[in-house]
């Protein structure tokens, strides 16, 4: 039964993460887009605990229940604690929504012909959505180039993390726990690095604008 | 263990020991002291490996690596044996006269430790046999020699400025080694010397790294046009620094020619002996000019081993131009020559360097013109620079002449063999040597009659040569061993020619035998010089009228002299001396087009007259005409480059992103084509 509701299961899965990467460059709210990551987070879950089940290996779900909880929750929380206390301004991206959109539209295709020549001779399911996985690196690259606040950055930084993560699972059938484990704490402290670098930025400069860091050059 | 093994396993404990107590100890005196015997120690290690070598010893040091090439093979031949001696020689001579006159900087710890490290790193290059290692210890020599300078820097701002130069310099003819090493390698597959001599000379892969390997190997051996750092980075550094430098890091570079021309691709096409004596030519007559117009003591040296190196590099590619034309004789007599130009330029450079070092430890002057008198003060220094700049004007009896003759005479011989040219090429090229040689040799004469006349004659031009005293004993014994050695080598030209001889085989074989009282005998080109036999024969027969002389000189009461100008008074002020830029004013003019000097001339009047002089001050600057004109454009360009480039960097982190971005686009994009 589980069969034949995989390749649906996978879709949808995979569908959600896209969806939240292109709503991420629409939305110019730091807390909307803090929500969505939230969402894209559980989404990825959802997407390892299916294959998971497809392979029958209990270690998969485990890193399953690791990503809802560092990708979902924690990373999440930390960064909408954070804003919340701080945050005043929205995002003025130097991208407008629609020209956003499109290129969101443009770097998927991209992906699409790319993956299509390199995993030309794959054709199972998993390796069929593989290219929605390097369209999030390129969206989350995408958001890292256009947007100015030090946490929208941070937020694209994710994206393009979990663009790896899921280029990794549908490919490779699951991650060992221990790489998996050390890519997220990895993660995590980098976010919290960079959250304290934000808010010492935020107390020197009084704004977050990454632009105006411009004396690191010869 | 063979002899030649343990002698380079003697050299790394004895390099471990010297950079350890230079690091250590904590006086500046003793450091000086113990890290100086220490280098010479190293040094001597250098000169019994070497003899050992060159009279055929053998031993090898291997050293595993992981990297997919030949193992790194240290196993010196006769040449590199050769080249070992001399520049040890050299090393032991500047150790012990860095114990007498380092100070400050030059006695730091940074400056001991890179001495022993540059003097290391130049005794095993000729030791190395495969591309690797040659390359690690050319770097290491060429660091060695850059830190060395370095310990310098607080002490003068000029040296930053230097020093920038030398390291773009060497880092440029390091680029030329490495490229053309690595044309060899990839065209015959393997990284050992014996395999890279596997090539045809006549393939384009040979010519490429033959034009590659001589530009690197011309820049170490500070030929034009990558001489430039020379008289900038050699007036900074202190006599015995400088000495190592001149005496024997550019013979690193000679080396290398010969690698090339004697042990890689022998046998070459005969444009390529033009080449290398179009580059020597060049060298000589550009690098004697700015000698003869320098008035600073280490210019002067600096740009007169620019000249020496040119010669022994004219030499070379006579004798691969000779060779291809089967002209068998003249091509090892040149060759030969070569050889013993670059062993003589070795001993007395180093014998002028340190003449001039313990110059600047008593008077703490190098302009010529302020210098003077120095002969009376500095009696045994004096001496020494004196001998060593005879060898330098390559007048007999020192090394210099044995090695001008040697090269003159197998290029008169050249370009006919039984009576029959060789070849156009030949009858052409060789005509035109002998008159460059000539022409160098004249203006070396008056050089080097400059830089001992107006030094240590006459009257002191200023109160610091004045009050000039003798250095001490420790800074004698080099210099005067020095210049026995110059003068040595010119009397004992037999054994030196046979020895050299021997170091270019079994490739080549030249047909030298002593002669007479150690006199040497060409047999290629049937030419033989004596020195040792015309010496004693100028004795005897000089023995009684000198000792006519004497008799009746003492039978003449002593007479009083006066100057009979000065009307009985002796009122000769040093200002009316000639200076050296006086000296060389009429070459100046005569060079006007090739030197460009700048000339500026101030008149004081005396109040209201124009008649009435107060003072006129004179200043003439001559500048390298190669660095203004090839090397400042160069630059020029490079900085608005530079400025261009910035604008592309312009800080900006989302720019910085985007540049990553379009490049990970662009990769992707050209995957999916």
């Amino acid at each position: 039964m589980f069969a034949s509701v995989f390749p649906q299961l996978i879709g949808l899965c995979t569908g959600a993460l896209l969806l939240t990467s292109a709503l991420m460059v629409w939305r110019h709210s730091l807390l909307a887009s803090i929500r969505l990551l939230s969402v894209q987070g559980f989404a990825l879950a959802a997407l390892v605990a299916v294959i998971g089940v497809e392979e029958r290996e209990a270690e998969v779900i485990i890193v399953s229940v690791l990503v809802v909880l560092v990708k979902g929750m924690a990373l999440p929380w930390v960064l909408a604690h954070e804003t919340r206390a701080t945050t005043r301004t929205d995002e003025a991206p130097r991208l407008n929504p629609t020209a956003g959109l499109l290129t969101v539209a443009l770097l998927t295709i991209l992906s699409y012909v790319v993956a299509s020549r390199l995993l030309s001779g794959d054709t199972s399911i998993s390796a069929h959505a593989a290219p929605i996985g390097l369209a999030m690196v390129l969206i989350g690259f995408l958001l890292l180039v256009t947007r100015r606040q030090a946490g929208s950055q941070l937020i694209g930084f994710l994206v393009l993390d979990n663009g790896i993560a899921t280029v990794a699972f549908l490919t490779s059938g699951g991650v060992p726990l221990f790489l998996e484990l050390g890519i997220s704490l990895d993660v995590l402290l980098v976010v919290v690095i960079l959250y304290v670098f934000a808010g010492r930025m935020r107390n020197k400069f009084g704004n977050t604008d990454i632009d105006q860091l411009r004396k690191l050059h010869d | 263990m063979t002899p030649v093994e343990a002698g380079m396993l003697g050299q790394v404990a004895l390099l471990a020991a010297a950079v350890t107590t230079a690091l250590l100890v904590p006086s500046d005196r003793w450091r000086s002291r113990v890290s100086g015997i220490l280098c010479a120690l190293l040094a001597t290690g250098g000169v019994v490996t070497g003899a050992i070598a060159l009279t055929g010893g053998r031993g090898s040091l291997t050293i595993p690596t992981a990297l997919p090439l030949d193992p790194l093979v240290l196993s010196p031949d006769r040449l590199g044996g050769l080249v070992m001696v001399i520049v040890s020689v050299v090393g032991v001579l500047a150790s012990l006269f860095g114990i007498g006159s380092a100070r400050v900087a030059s006695a730091s710890r940074t400056a001991w430790a890179s001495m022993a490290v540059f003097l290391f790193g130049m005794q095993l290059v000729p030791a190395a046999t495969d591309v690797v290692s040659f390359l690690l210890l050319w770097e290491i020599m060429t660091l060695g020699s850059t830190a060395l300078l370095l310990a310098h820097h607080a002490t003068r701002g000029t040296v930053a400025s230097a020093l920038v130069w030398y390291s773009a310099m060497s880092q440029l003819s390091f680029f030329f080694v490495l490229a053309g090493l690595a044309v060899l390698a990839g065209a015959t597959g393997g990284t050992g010397f014996a395999a890279l001599a596997t090539l045809d000379p006549a393939s384009w892969q040979a010519s490429l790294a033959f034009v590659l390997l001589l530009l690197g190997f011309g820049g170490k051996a500070e030929l034009v046009p990558l001489h430039v750092w020379v008289p900038r980075v050699l007036p900074e550094a202190p006599g015995h620094v400088a000495a190592a430098m001149s005496g024997a890091m550019v013979n690193i570079g000679v080396y290398g020619a010969l690698l090339v021309c004697v042990r890689f691709l022998p046998n070459g096409p005969a444009w390529w002996g033009v080449l290398i004596m179009v580059l020597g030519g060049v060298s000589a007559l550009y690098g004697i000019l700015q000698a003869s117009v320098a008035s600073n003591l280490k210019v002067l040296l600096a740009y007169s081993t620019t000249e020496n190196m040119g010669l022994v590099f004219l030499g070379l590619g006579a004798s691969v131009l000779l060779r291809g034309d089967h002209a068998t004789g003249a091509a090892d007599a040149a060759l030969l020559a070569a050889l013993l130009l670059m062993v003589s330029h070795a001993v007395f450079k180093a014998t002028l360097f340190l003449g001039a070092g313990a110059v600047a430890r008593s008077t703490r002057e190098m302009n010529l013109d302020r210098l003077g008198g120095l002969g009376s003060r500095m009696p045994w220094t004096a001496a020494a620079f004196g001998a060593s700049a005879l060898g330098a004007a390559a007048l007999p009896v020192t090394s210099g002449f044995v090695a001008e003759w040697m090269l003159l005479q197998a290029l008169v011989h050249g370009s006919r063999v039984g009576g029959e040219v060789v070849s156009v090429t030949a009858s052409v090229a060789m005509p035109l040597a002998v008159a460059v040689i000539a022409l160098t040799a004249g203006l070396a004469l008056l050089t080097f009659v400059k830089a001992y006349g107006i030094a240590f004659l006459a009257r002191p031009r200023s109160e610091k040569a004045k009050q000039a005293r003798e250095v001490p004993i420790i800074m004698r014994i080099p210099l005067i061993i020095g210049a026995t050695v110059v003068i040595g080598l010119g009397l004992l030209p037999g054994p030196l020619a046979e020895a050299l001889a021997s170091a270019v085989g079994p490739a080549f074989t030249p047909d030298v035998r002593t002669i007479g009282l150690a006199g040497v005998d060409a047999r290629g080109i049937d030419v033989v010089l004596d020195p040792t036999t015309f010496v004693a024969l100028a004795v005897l027969a000089l023995a009684p009228v000198l000792a006519a002389i004497l008799v009746s000189s003492r039978r003449h009461p002593t007479r009083v002299s006066a100057l009979p100008w000065a009307g009985g008074g002796s009122r000769l002020r040093p200002r009316m001396q000639y200076t050296a830029t006086s000296y060389a004013e009429p070459l100046v003019r005569v060079f006007d087009d090739v030197l460009r000097p700048t000339r500026d001339v101030e008149v004081t009047h005396v109040g209201e007259s124009r008649y009435l002089v107060e003072r006129v001050h004179v200043e003439q600057t001559v500048s390298d005409v190669i660095e203004t004109r090839f090397y400042r454009p160069v630059l020029d360009l490079a900085q608005r480059f530079g400025i261009l480039a910035r604008r592309a960097q312009n800080g900006s982190i989302h720019r910085y992103l985007s540049y990553s971005f379009l490049a990970l686009l662009a990769v992707l994009i050209v995957v999916s084509l």
